[in-house]
């Protein structure tokens, strides 16, 4: 038996030690080897009252190590897609340019940089090439001019098609996608890009989405990202983009675990419910995660709704068995590493309310607000402003409620967040920024993407 | 008039042929430009239609890799290989396996959203109210085709299609690298493997399932094919067009553009001049050829070009003819007052020479003895002389006036002076008409000026004879003196004859002019002396023109510049 849980539980140790069967056995392996991805299970509550069936909410948390100090990283292979439609004409292009330059500077002689830019057609600016001449590669993005409509899909697909060149090799893929409008040329739809997304993370490239301004389509920026498993971005103000590119670029450059595969395994009579947040299927007791790539310091996390079985006090059981399969990109071996997570049973009210994880169910509640907000978008666009502010109001309730129960600081702040943006939704309806933040929020939530 | 007549001929024979030849220009123009949109057409067409080729024989061997793939599965492992295809293609966005019943995948929390919506989309096909319908005459003829000529001209350029087809045709055996292919083709003798390339349109979109039965007894399995990985590779792989008023578009069943080549602005309700189904693998998709109907591109730029420079040459035509008439008409007008002008001069010479000729014979036969008589014809003689003196000064001024060698001598004089003196010579002539004489605005010894004494007498006198001229019906000839705050003196002489008409104000002073040109004019004359009196008046820095009297009656206005003011 150990104490090495997360740190919300520290306070609460003592008293439910006794109850405390959780053996995070991945953590052991985490000692004995720093670089290793740390996987652990945790249960909304150490202990349930016994009696009933009850639902339950499970945290399969993976911890990413820091990117070694003295291992060279992989090298990444990135295309930026740039947008140059005349709408990107002023600031947003310069800004761009310059954080294109920026981000190109930050790269070394091992990795491959392409460019492509897109208004009615697209075109290869820079083919894929190590970025030896970096003054030539910079001067060439200075000359960028803009021009007519959008094409998007015809864009993203130069850009894959310039990945591609070095696909068979050993980087990390990356498409950087900017864009400040509607696509107008080829397909449009969320549902189009995200097939292209999920077709393109078969081929390990992910895309990450930089949405600019207030005229873009985040549905269609997040939804392609999102199937492709990589970063979205609202840049409210084109003078954001080179912090935006800098962290994008720290992430890509951080990559600590490729190819992860989440297994998760529940023990006994307990039976899966739903995953929460996360695309995954749930084959008899069996449920199966995939999350592509962990980034150096990153923790991910997914949460699934079980039931639990009928019970007796005193008793307690595994209720869940995880094993997570990535790929370590610093020494190209597949690697594993597991969790295992228990439950006791008692009939001391007190007992199992004192024995709450705060870290699962603040993220559970979270993500039911991520989900809300998603729903209050949809609502919106129904044309039922109120309704959808009446989900935001009830999401901000429940996080308060949560928030003063466990006197924590940071459901508070969601909840007064959540809460603002219901009344404001209220007054003037749900606004293109709004919608944009929500939209934005919600994928960053899900998806657990680090913050800008 | 004769010249008339000739100078209408003239235009009718340089118009009617110039008209003719503008008009057959144009109309060759605008058919050559037709015959350029149309061929410019042809050739928008006809790469729309390689285009369009090249999509249907990459999809082709899309399909036919993908189905050889497929019957490459051994029959009872299908569940095994199909959904790690799946999870690793890009071309394959669902995979099934069908036996009676919907084998794979499961309608449930065990299938993701995505299959639980192919399960949906498909529902017509998994409930068995839709058959799978073998197209067997695909089989066999297009089949081997396009494989059997992998490298052609569009293959060996085109890398992305090149990719498109390894990864059509590699996944299952790359795979499952343990399946034989000899095991694999074993399938019953009787029944021939059948498959089938099934275009599913759900929501207005298309959709495209492969699927392949290879035994009768065997499971019916196959993939949905991503179009979007398809399309999208094959998009990376298009030519660039970098025509700006021509354009090509690749449109989806419902009209959607999917890609656009060339960079034409399409407005929203643009038509398409021509369209092209793509492929019967993939049914309502078409390219469409867009042509800008204003056609301000280098195609219609020629007709413009062309129609400037028909203009140019037909305004050049034109102003050679009008400079060509002007200057003939001009010469004829010049060789008229010239004629006219020896005509006068020479009628003008002989009236004086005939009077002294007549008096100096009447003197020279002696029998004319009274002495007052002697003298009235010896008077007679010298103003006739007199007379001739002048018209012969006034003639050899105008010459050396028109080859600008007069030259001028500045003196300092009286003006009223002058003007008394001449006024007292010519009383005798003034007083015979029966005018009056009024002499206005005179100062005693505010007249002093510095110019050319001679020439500006010489101007007095033609304007005064002017008036004696032309105005000898009138009551009186009058002299204004007047002087400027400048120093410059204005010198009127004004009568109450008839006048001069609006229309002649200004061509009075053009040499040769007369407002009666006719020989038989009732009053002689050379046309010259106003022309001289103005060109001597400019010459000095003065001038002299015309302005009309109140009721009737002219009045000529010299301005005198002093040359001593500075």
């Amino acid at each position: 038996m150990t104490g090495l849980k997360t740190p919300n539980l520290f306070k609460t140790m003592w008293i439910v030690a006794a109850f405390l069967t959780a053996i995070p056995a991945g953590a052991g392996t985490a000692v004995a080897d720093p670089a290793k991805v740390i996987c652990r299970i945790e249960a909304e509550r150490e202990a349930y009252s016994a009696g009933d069936p009850q639902n339950t909410v499970l945290k399969i948390t993976l911890d990413a190590p820091s990117a070694p100090a003295h291992v060279s990283r992989p090298p990444v292979n990135v295309s930026l897609v740039l947008d140059r439609s005349g709408s990107m004409n002023g600031t947003k292009l310069e800004q761009a340019k310059a954080a294109a330059i920026e981000a190109l500077s930050r790269l070394g002689k091992n990795d491959v940089f392409s460019l492509v830019v897109y208004d009615d057609n697209a075109h290869t600016i820079i083919p894929a090439q190590h970025p030896e001449d970096v003054n030539h590669i910079a001067g060439i993005i200075r000359q960028i001019r803009t021009g007519g409509s959008t094409a998007l899909f015809n864009g993203v697909s130069l850009g894959a098609a310039e990945i591609r060149k070095n696909i068979e090799k050993d980087f990390v893929h990356r498409i950087l996608l900017l864009s400040d409008g509607i696509a107008n040329v080829g397909p449009s739809q969320p549902e189009d890009l995200g097939r292209l997304g999920a077709a393109l993370l078969k081929e390990k490239i992910s895309v990450s989405t930089m949405g600019v301004g207030m005229d873009y389509n985040e549905d269609l920026m997040t939804r392609l990202s999102q199937k492709s498993d990589g970063n979205t971005y609202f840049v409210e103000s084109g003078n954001d983009l080179p912090r935006i590119f800098a962290s994008e670029l720290g992430d890509v450059l951080n990559v600590v675990a490729r190819q992860v595969r989440l297994h998760i395994t529940l023990q006994g009579d307990v039976e899966p419910v739903t995953i929460i947040g996360r695309e995954g299927r749930i084959n008899g007791r069996k449920i199966e995660l995939s999350m592509n790539q962990l980034y150096g310091a990153q923790q991910k996390y997914a949460l699934v709704e079980v039931k639990l079985p009928k019970s007796l006090p005193g008793s307690k059981m595994k209720i869940a068995e995880a094993e997570v399969h990535y790929e370590n990109p610093f020494n190209k071996t597949r690697e594993i590493a597991q969790g295992i997570s228990y439950a006791s049973f008692t009939s001391d009210k007190a007992l199992v309310e004192k024995s709450a994880n705060l870290g699962v169910v603040r993220e559970y509640e979270l993500n039911l607000k991520a989900l809300a907000q998603e729903k209050a978008i949809r609502l919106s666009d129904e044309g039922k402003p109120l309704e959808a502010a009446q989900e935001l109001k009830e999401s901000a309730v429940k996080l308060e409620a949560l928030g003063n129960k466990y006197q924590d600081k940071d459901l508070l702040k969601e909840a007064e967040e959540t809460a603002k943006q219901a009344e404001q939704m209220e007054e003037k309806g749900m606004t293109t920024k709004d919608r944009k933040v929500l939209r934005t929020q919600s994928f960053q939530m899900k998806n657990q993407q680090k913050s800008e | 008039m004769t010249n008339k007549r000739s100078i209408i001929l003239f235009w009718a024979l340089f118009l009617v042929p110039t008209l003719i030849m503008a008009g057959a220009a144009a109309k060759l123009l605008f058919h050559e430009q037709e015959r350029i949109n149309r061929s410019a057409l042809t050739a928008l067409t006809q790469r729309a239609e390689s285009i369009a080729e090249s999509i249907h024989l990459t999809v082709e061997t899309v399909k036919d890799n993908l189905i050889r793939s497929l019957e490459g599965i051994r029959p009872e492992k299908p569940d095994q290989i199909l959904p790690d295809w799946a999870e690793n293609n890009p071309l394959v966005r669902n995979v099934f396996i069908f036996k009676d019943n919907l084998v794979y995948p499961v309608q449930g929390p065990a299938s993701t959203t995505e299959e639980r919506r192919f399960i949906t989309r498909y529902d017509a096909l998994f409930s068995g109210r839709v058959p799978f319908k073998a197209i067997l005459e695909e089989k066999g003829t297009g089949l081997k085709q396009a494989d059997l000529h992998p490298a052609s001209e569009y293959e060996t350029r085109n890398i992305s299609r090149k990719q498109l087809l390894t990864l059509s045709r590699s996944a299952p055996e790359v795979r499952a690298p343990a399946e034989s292919k000899s095991e694999a083709l074993m399938p019953d003798q009787q029944f021939g493997p059948e498959s089938g390339w099934l275009p599913w349109f759900f929501e207005n979109q298309l959709h495209i399932l492969i699927w392949v039965k290879a035994s009768s007894s065997g499971p019916v399995y196959g993939l949905e094919l991503e179009l979007m990985t398809l399309m999208s590779r094959l998009v990376a792989g298009f030519p660039a067009m970098t025509d700006n008023n021509a354009s090509l578009v690749l449109m989806d069943g419902s009209s959607q553009h999917f890609h656009r080549f060339g960079t034409m602005n399409l407005p929203g309700k643009a038509k398409p001049a021509a369209q092209i189904a793509v492929s019967p693998l993939l049914p309502h998709w078409q390219m469409a050829a867009f042509m800008d109907p204003k056609g301000m591109g280098p195609g219609n730029g020629f007709l413009i070009l062309s129609l400037i420079l028909v203009g140019i040459f037909i305004v050049a035509i034109f102003s050679g003819g009008l400079l060509l008439t002007r200057m003939t008409l001009r010469n004829i007008r010049d060789a008229e007052q010239k004629t006219s002008f020896v005509s006068s001069v020479s009628h003008e010479l002989k009236t004086p020479l005939t009077s002294i000729r007549m008096y100096a014979e009447l003197l020279l036969s002696g029998r004319i003895r009274d002495g007052a008589k002697k003298e009235t014809y010896l008077s007679v003689i010298m103003t006739e002389s007199e007379r001739l003196t002048r018209l012969i000064n006034n003639v050899l001024d105008f010459g050396r006036l028109e080859q600008g060698k007069k030259t001028y001598r500045i003196t300092g004089f009286d003006l009223d002076t002058v003007l008394y003196q001449i006024i007292d010579a010519h009383k005798i002539r003034i007083k015979e008409k029966g005018l009056d004489i009024i002499i206005t605005g005179i100062r005693e010894g505010g007249c002093r000026i510095h110019s050319d004494r001679d020439a500006l007498e010489q101007v007095i006198l033609n304007l005064m004879d002017n008036v004696l001229k032309y105005a000898d019906k009138g009551r009186f000839i009058k002299f204004i003196l007047g002087k400027e705050p400048d120093g410059t003196f204005l010198f009127k002489i004004c009568d109450d004859g008839p006048g001069i008409p609006e229309s002649h104000k200004e061509m009075i002073f053009e040499k040769f002019y007369r407002i009666d040109n006719s020989l038989t004019a009732a009053r002689p004359g050379s046309g010259l002396g106003l022309s001289i009196a103005r060109k001597i008046m400019r010459d000095l820095k003065g001038d002299l023109y015309y302005e009309p009297m109140e009721n009737t009656g002219a009045c000529f206005t010299a301005r005198i510049k002093d040359h001593e003011t500075r």
